[in-house]
């Protein structure tokens, strides 16, 4: 059953069935290219045109329902085809092929110049080596080349880039050439041509074009631009983080070749051109040009194209289905008969520089957005992974039941969108499937929208969460120690190791810089622990030693704020001259994270000393700076003067620390006590810091003033930690000392027990940022 | 060599030549000019039949008219220009030239 098409055939109509139609419409065009340079073309075309159109009359009037495939046939027999035409079209182009069917004369989009085994200018000159007029990238160096070895210029093209890229030489070479050849018009002479397939693309078609050529199956040249650039990638990034598992040298073929693989796909999309026409498409896959192979090749295109038309044919109902086709092969004959006449012409216009340059640009953009989908890809990866551990965080940031929702619709739509999307995309490229409906990236940029705005809505609630700060403050009941020498403690976390069971998962300096890092210490099922603490010492006004603690909370109001301040629990105790400071404090889920801080400030008299355990190095303090500024700790001096640091607190009897040194206050301000014999050397401590008998070496002998080296001995590399405040620098070579005992140089700090990897203090904002999903 | 190339060529060559001579008779109409043809055993397809008319009425040898007709599209009907009887007495008498000329080689092989 086939479907009858009316056609308006000089002022006939004439029922026909479509596929004769179609063979009709081929045939007609295989004339027009076959009369291209004639001069009375379309006389004679119309003249053959009313001849069908006569004899499909008688046809119908001895009683035909319409024209079927073999009427046309038969007419065309009768007429014959045009490489059985017996007169010679004008131009001594396709030359004598007349009654040798099956040769190429009447396929004039190969170029002219097809190699006849009658051609009357068989018996030229001894070839020689020529620059192409006509088909040239730059020069037009190898398609001269290429017409004389009777290569496609597009391999001697490529051969040409390989020997620049490998040996150097090449680009002298081409220069040369450029200069010493003479040009002239020049044939193409090559049956099979490597072409791009535009049909069969994910990217430009290099692939399966190299497939049609060497008649392979396209998945194999695509595997093989593909796989070592998706392993390289992949092992890379292992790589960084488990290099153990991956540090195999394995990654140095999978980088390099991956990588020059890209170059040589980029190089192959520019230098190879794209197959347009129907006999383009044919020379890529090397079959013979005649017109039953461009009737195929046309057919395949046409079914492909009208399937296509069909699907929207269907869809937006009969009116459009009936436009859709008509507008289909009018386009398709438009095509052709372009394609006829550019067949004469200069073949391609995908040559030459600007062609270059636009593909190095698509190709830079395709990069650019393979790396946004990559990076896109690995963050839903990381935060997979990761994603247990930050879960249970995420329930001392929100506060209450919209604010999860918003967290959980923003986290899926903004990230997972993207990739989806791209997965879509990307599968329905490699199936070649196309998408019948568009609405599917409206849908998705919507639904990306959607999950930005409740993310930016989720954004402000938290922000606002943090929006007051209160502190409270008491003082702490001091007994003077008797020594005259108050040391100051904190104690040991003990660690829950919670993340031991992913132990194997990373390695062990993995795990070492884990702990050090982490603003937390312990994580268990109601709470956490917090080390945001800070230590300042000021000088006293009188003469005893005061302690006050100061505990601050941010909020949504500033009662909830200073209730969570009065709710941190920081108990502090004094056993004769050591104040025990806890590890941390603990906050649970239901007063959440609100960047809940203690300050223990110190006040020591004139003359008297102190040492600051290198234990209180544990304590890692930041601010989570919403707004305008963070706890107003002290009168409200937050205008960032310089005479106030951070805190509020002035900087004049402020002083700067370094812990595990023994300082004594003077009236300038902290001094460490003891002295070195050499730079480098270190007082006998025991390893452990914590054992008692520690507190007599405490406090370390006295020894010979040395001239003191700056104050600020560098970022000590292991152990003390330093309190981070500005401060006037101490003036190393201040000479009097104002006490009774000795200024000496600080000493470098002790070692403690633990190889301390010297990590990098967590930037406040990234954990903030953290935080929220 | 292709013998068939060399048929079609000396078959070419005549082409124009007996065209003309059936034109010449009347008015004829293409498809009538390929039945004659056919009925003298010289077959010639339609499809070669008319760009050589075309050509030969660019080249003002023929001139035609349409004729309209109930059955079917108007049909053009060719006749010979004086100037395409001129062409014609000159391929004649090359015709004349070449089988004397052919007459008197073969004749010379004993074969005819």
């Amino acid at each position: 059953m086939k479907k009858i098409i009316n056609i308006n055939f000089y002022s006939r109509v004439i029922p026909i069935e479509e596929t004769a139609y179609e063979i009709l419409q081929q045939y007609v065009d295989s004339l027009r290219r076959y009369f291209a340079n004639e001069e009375g073309r379309d006389e004679i075309i119309s003249d053959i045109e009313n001849r069908f159109s006569e004899l499909f009359d008688q046809k119908l009037k001895k009683g035909a329902a319409c024209i079927t495939d073999a009427d046309v046939n038969a007419i065309i027999a009768s007429m014959g085809r045009p490489e059985e035409f017996a007169g010679e079209p004008e131009q001594p182009r396709a030359s004598a092929s007349a009654g040798a069917a099956g040769s190429a004369a009447g396929a004039s989009g190969a170029g002219g110049g097809q190699q006849q085994s009658y051609a009357p200018h068989a018996a030229e000159e001894p070839r020689r080596l020529f620059r192409a007029a006509n088909d040239k990238v730059l020069g037009g160096v190898c398609a001269g080349l290429a017409n004389y070895l009777k290569l496609d210029p597009v391999i001697v093209r490529i051969l040409f880039v390989l020997i620049t890229l490998t040996w150097g030489f090449g680009l002298l070479l081409y220069f040369v050439l450029w200069i010493v050849l003479p040009t002239k018009s020049l044939a193409t002479s090559a049956r099979k041509r490597l072409y791009r397939n535009p049909d069969d693309r994910v990217i430009a078609g290099v692939a399966s074009g190299i497939a049609a050529y060497f008649h392979i199956e396209v998945w194999i040249p695509r595997l093989i631009f593909a796989l070592p650039l998706i392993v390289g990638i992949f092992t890379s990034v292992f790589r960084n983080i488990w290099w153990h598992f991956f540090n195999w040298g394995g990654h140095i073929f999978f980088d390099g070749f991956g990588g020059s693989l890209v170059v040589a796909y980029i190089v192959l999309w520019i230098v190879i051109p794209e197959a347009t026409t129907a006999s383009e498409k044919l020379e890529m896959r090397g079959e013979k040009i005649d017109l039953e192979s461009i009737k195929n090749t046309v057919k395949s295109d046409l079914e492909t194209f009208k399937g296509r038309a069909k699907e929207m044919g269907t869809e937006m109902g009969e009116s459009f289905k009936n436009m859709g086709q008509q507008m289909g092969t009018q386009i398709r004959q438009n095509v052709q008969t372009f394609s006829a006449e550019a067949s004469g012409a200069a073949r391609r216009h995908g040559t030459g520089i600007g062609h270059a340059i636009g593909v190095l640009f698509k190709a830079f953009f395709l990069c650019i957005a393979g790396l946004i989908a990559f990076g896109l890809i690995m963050g839903l990866v990381g935060l997979a992974l990761s994603g247990g551990g930050l879960l249970d965080l995420k329930s001392y940031v929100l506060d209450g039941f919209w604010e999860d929702i918003l967290a959980w619709a923003s986290f899926i739509l903004v990230l997972v969108i993207p990739v989806i999307a791209l997965l879509t995309w990307l599968i329905r490229r490699i199936t070649g499937m196309r998408s019948k409906r568009h609405y599917l990236g409206y849908v998705f940029a919507t639904l990306w929208i959607i999950g930005l705005i409740s993310f930016v809505i989720l954004a402000g609630m938290v922000i606002n969460n943090f929006r007051a700060r209160a502190h409270s403050e008491e003082q702490f009941a001091l007994v003077q120690p008797s020594t005259g020498n108050l040391v100051v403690k904190a104690r040991q976390m003990v660690h829950r190791d919670y993340y031991d069971q992913e132990d194997w998962w990373f390695g062990n300096e993995w795990r070492r810089g884990w702990r050090r890092n982490d603003f937390f210490y312990t994580l268990n099922a109601d709470s956490i622990q917090l080390n945001t603490v800070q230590i300042k010492v000021l000088r006293s006004d009188d003469s005893a030693y005061h302690v006050r603690i100061l505990r601050g909370s941010l909020g949504g109001s500033s009662n909830s704020a200073l209730d969570r301040a009065r709710q941190i629990s920081f108990p502090v105790t004094q056993t004769d001259s050591v104040l025990q400071l806890p590890a941390g404090f603990t906050i649970n889920r239901e007063q959440k994270f609100r960047n809940q801080q203690v300050i223990v400030v110190v006040y020591i008299p004139v003359g008297k000393k102190i040492l600051l355990d290198n234990s209180v190095g544990r304590y890692d303090w930041f601010n989570v700076n919403v707004g305008r500024s963070h706890i107003n700790w002290e009168d409200g001096r937050n205008d960032y003067s310089s005479e106030y640091d951070d805190e509020g607190f002035s900087l004049e009897n402020n002083f700067y620390w370094n812990s595990g040194i023994q300082y004594i206050m003077t009236a300038d301000g902290l001094k460490p006590v003891n002295g070195m014999g050499k730079y480098g050397e270190r007082p006998e401590r025991p390893e452990n810091p914590e054992r008692p008998e520690r507190k007599e070496k405490k406090e370390a002998p006295e020894k010979s003033a040395q001239p003191e080296k700056s104050g600020k001995s560098g970022q000590p590399a292991n152990g003390s930690y330093r309190y981070k405040a500005p401060a006037p620098k101490r003036d190393a070579d201040t000479p009097v000392p104002k006490s009774s005992t000795m200024v000496v140089l600080p000493r470098p700090s002790v070692a403690t027990p633990h190889k301390v990897v010297a990590a990098p203090h967590p930037s406040p904002f990234v954990l903030l940022s953290s935080m929220f999903i | 060599m292709n013998i068939e190339n060399t048929q079609s060529q000396m078959r070419k060559g005549i082409l124009e030549f007996c065209i003309l001579s059936v034109i010449r008779r009347g008015e004829a109409y293409p498809s009538d000019i390929v039945e004659e043809m056919k009925a003298a055993n010289l077959n010639i397809l339609e499809g070669t039949l008319y760009p050589l008319l075309t050509r030969l009425k660019n080249a003002e040898m023929l001139t035609y008219r349409w004729v309209e007709s109930n059955s079917g599209p108007p049909r053009k009907y060719f006749s010979l220009t004086p100037k395409g009887e001129e062409f014609y007495g000159e391929l004649q008498a090359t015709w004349n030239e070449l089988t004397n000329a052919v007459q008197a080689l073969t004749q010379k092989n004993g074969t005819f």
